[in-house]
């Protein structure tokens, strides 16, 4: 029998540290680098911060769960995608300066260099037959790359059935939490994407990249010009890639940026503010890779989307880069 | 306009300083050029602007002001002597800045040409006083903009500097019964059709400035409406043949017209090409073209970026502001009498889409304006 060429995004989990902080609490920390009252005006009210865990502690708990709630065969995993947005994240720092299994920002210790947390990550999930890749340098998009390359892997590959995808970010401790006018959560989340999943079938992911933007901080005002003509460019082209047009669209599952930037985004796309689920801006913030996978399990939860709707993900990550992902419901 | 006497205003000025050039080559004519006095050396200002011009008219440096009163700053013997001999008067100062407060836009362009009118009243041998203008008193109406009509029509203006100018007409209409008075409506006016020069960087070249610079996200308009642009060489030209051979009074718009112009998308189009065309290493910048969105859309952005406090967007959505609301109220402006008096000359304004790209090419080659080239 032929191997069935579709992939669905089949099950998600997240974590997100139990401490919440307030906007107000977090400018009275100092960790504000901007006016609190322009984030409350963009939409933002509270986000998790982490505590001891690592980011590895998180992915670890998201990925745990994901596999308890599945009905996946742990055998059946036979990839783990590990996700970074944040370069710290690609090491197992604990956010802290330090880190419990003894890999920091070291670039001069050379043992360091080569200890990486997708590694931990298998080992502590059991998975010993799930090869590891790491995904990096994407900024928030990882994630998207993550889901494109599992699902291209499904595709290519006839014997992988099932790949672990996750994500996990935290900032560094003390460190302002205002980025470009968006608050920043730690977090984490777990998919897998599986083989032949109707549920949630990936129909098309896209991607703009533009290098010239890599620098985010001598260059931020070109960043933040270019974020609306490239994601309106970006969205219209995977609208067309996948033969849709925004009104076939039942939800745009957004990352947790402003409130504001997606009123604006939303009238560029031509999508009414009904039809994009903001929700968790305000409570959980931008988690940085994780927001549209949390998002999308909420509104699946809150009963906001039926079966055969098309949704539409959308993401931007410092890079700078552009994702899009269109999934049939 | 051979033995004639031509005072023109604002001879410093961009349109001014054009007009000063043609008018400099001519043979027999007197100019009265008017100098903002100031502590400038005005003949050093007037050198500037003739460069190595071959100059064959008799030109006069006179400093003065026009608004300190009908003697425009002059002494006695220079004022009754200057108005005895003009023939011509072309005013072409004023101020075109579109953020300054109402009262000062209009001190400069009401209060100096009611000033300018004065002066006209004591010029026994006046054949013709041109009163530059701007198209835009048309404000925020939308549709066809006709010559024979006047004002906003209750529509409201985008910024002072429109409101002024409209307030200006008022006065030279007033005033047309008993002086042989025309009002010269212009475009915006953004270099020389041949060589791309700019003589005024204004609005439209601040905006390529910021599109070349990613800072341009978006637009208010419409992508189809056209954007009315010439040339200065066609200004200039035009203008003079107007004050020579239009009949007074009357009101002519020098514009591109539907037929000349690009639209909005086109425009962006002919700017993004131009800058990746003159400046290949700019295209490794991949700039995306900005967006054109409604003006809702436009403001809501506008209000985030003052939210934001962020000095630089700031600065570059104020500046897209002050004109771009204009590109909101798209409008025609019909140019029939203009058409009319210059048709025996070959007079005419070229397609936008033919010499734009020449002013995108002396922006960048000039840096706007901030080097030699
Ligand atoms: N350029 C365009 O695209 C455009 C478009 C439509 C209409 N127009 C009209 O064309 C005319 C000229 O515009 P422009 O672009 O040449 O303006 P400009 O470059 O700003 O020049 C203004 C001129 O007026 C002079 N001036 C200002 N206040 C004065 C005063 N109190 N006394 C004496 N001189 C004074 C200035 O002298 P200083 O050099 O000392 O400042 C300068 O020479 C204006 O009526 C404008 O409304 C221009």
């Amino acid at each position: 029998m032929r191997a069935q060429s579709t992939a669905g995004i089949h099950s998600i989990a997240e974590y997100l540290p139990p401490r919440v902080a307030s906007v107000r609490e977090l400018h009275d920390r100092g960790l504000l680098r901007g006016s609190p009252e322009t984030l409350t005006s963009f939409g933002f009210d509270t986000v998790h911060l982490a505590g001891e865990e690592t980011n590895i502690d998180m992915a670890i708990a998201a990925a745990e769960r994901v596999l308890e709630e599945s009905d996946v065969d742990r055998n059946d995993i036979g990839m783990i995608l590990y996700a970074a947005a944040l370069s710290s994240s690609s090491t197992l720092w604990d956010g802290n300066g330090g880190s419990p299994h003894g890999s920091v920002l070291q670039l001069d210790s050379v043992p360091d260099l080569f200890k990486y947390p997708a590694s931990v990550l298998q080992t502590e999930l059991g998975l010993p037959n799930a090869p590891v890749v790491g995904i990096n340098q994407l900024g928030c998009a990882s994630i998207f790359a993550a889901l494109r390359m599992a699902r291209a892997l499904i595709v290519a590959e006839g014997e992988l059935r099932a790949v672990l995808c996750v994500s996990s970010d935290k900032f560094p401790a003390g460190r302002h939490r205002d980025l470009a006018y968006n608050l920043v959560s730690d977090g984490a989340c777990a998919t897998i994407v599986r083989r032949g999943d109707r549920i949630n079938r990936i129909v098309e992911c896209t991607q703009i990249t533009k290098g010239a933007l890599w620098d985010s901080e001598a260059i931020e005002n070109e960043i933040i010009a270019a974020y609306f003509p490239t994601a309106t460019a970006l969205i219209e082209r995977t609208l067309a890639k996948a033969g849709l047009e925004m009104d076939d669209i039942s939800l745009v599952i957004p990352h947790n940026v402003s409130l504001r930037s997606w009123e604006i985004l939303g009238r560029l796309i031509k999508c009414p503010p009904e039809r994009i689920y903001t929700e968790n801006i305000a409570r959980v913030g931008h988690t940085i890779a994780s927001d549209n996978l949390l998002n999308l399990r909420r509104a699946t939860e809150a009963g906001m989307i039926e079966k055969g709707d098309y949704l539409l993900l959308f993401t931007f990550g410092y890079g700078s880069n552009w994702a899009c992902m269109i999934v049939q419901h | 306009m051979r033995d004639q006497s031509i005072l023109l205003t604002g001879a410093t000025g961009a349109v001014g300083g054009d007009l000063l050039r043609k008018l400099a080559v001519r043979k027999g004519l007197r100019i009265n050029a008017l100098v903002r006095r100031s502590d400038r050396d005005p003949h050093e200002r007037v050198k500037a602007i003739l460069g190595e011009l071959d100059v064959t008219a008799k030109l006069n440096v006179l400093e003065g002001d026009i608004g300190v009163g009908s003697s425009l700053g002059l002494d006695d013997a220079t004022l009754a002597s200057v108005r005895r001999e003009t023939t011509h008067i072309i005013h072409a100062a004023g101020s075109t800045s579109f953020t300054l407060p109402l009262a000062a836009a209009r001190a400069a362009n009401v209060a100096g040409s009611r000033n300018v009118l004065d002066f006209a009243r004591g010029c026994a041998s006046l054949e013709c006083g041109a009163f530059l203008s701007t198209v835009y008193v048309s404000g925020k109406r939308r549709g066809v903009f006709a010559e024979s009509e006047y004002g906003d029509e209750g529509h409201g203006f985008v910024n002072s500097y429109e409101q002024s100018k409209a307030e200006m007409e008022e006065i030279v209409r007033a005033a047309m019964g008993e002086l042989p008075l025309i009002l010269v409506r212009l475009s915006t006016v953004v270099g020389d059709s041949t060589t791309g020069r700019v003589s005024g960087f204004n609005t439209i070249h601040h905006a390529i400035r910021l599109l070349y610079n990613g800072l341009a996200p978006m637009i208010p308009g419409d992508p189809a409406e056209p954007v009315d642009i010439v040339s200065s060489d066609f200004v200039a030209a035009a203008t003079l043949h107007l004050v020579e051979n239009a009949p007074r009074p009357g009101v002519f718009h020098l514009a591109a017209g539907r037929e000349s112009s690009s639209s909005l998308e086109e425009l962006i189009g002919e700017t993004v090409s131009s800058l990746s065309r003159f400046r290949p290493a700019w295209r490794k910048r991949a700039v995306e073209r900005p967006l054109i969105v409604d003006l809702d859309t436009y403001e809501l952005f506008v209000r985030s970026v003052e939210e934001t406090g962020n000095e630089v967007l700031k600065g570059a959505t104020r500046a897209i502001r002050t004109f771009a609301y204009q590109l909101a109220h798209p409008k025609v402006f019909a140019t029939n009498q203009a058409a009319t008096v210059l048709a025996e000359s070959g007079i005419a304004p070229q397609r936008s889409s033919d010499f734009y790209p020449r002013v995108v090419k002396y922006c960048l080659e000039s840096n706007w304006g901030t080097r030699p080239c």
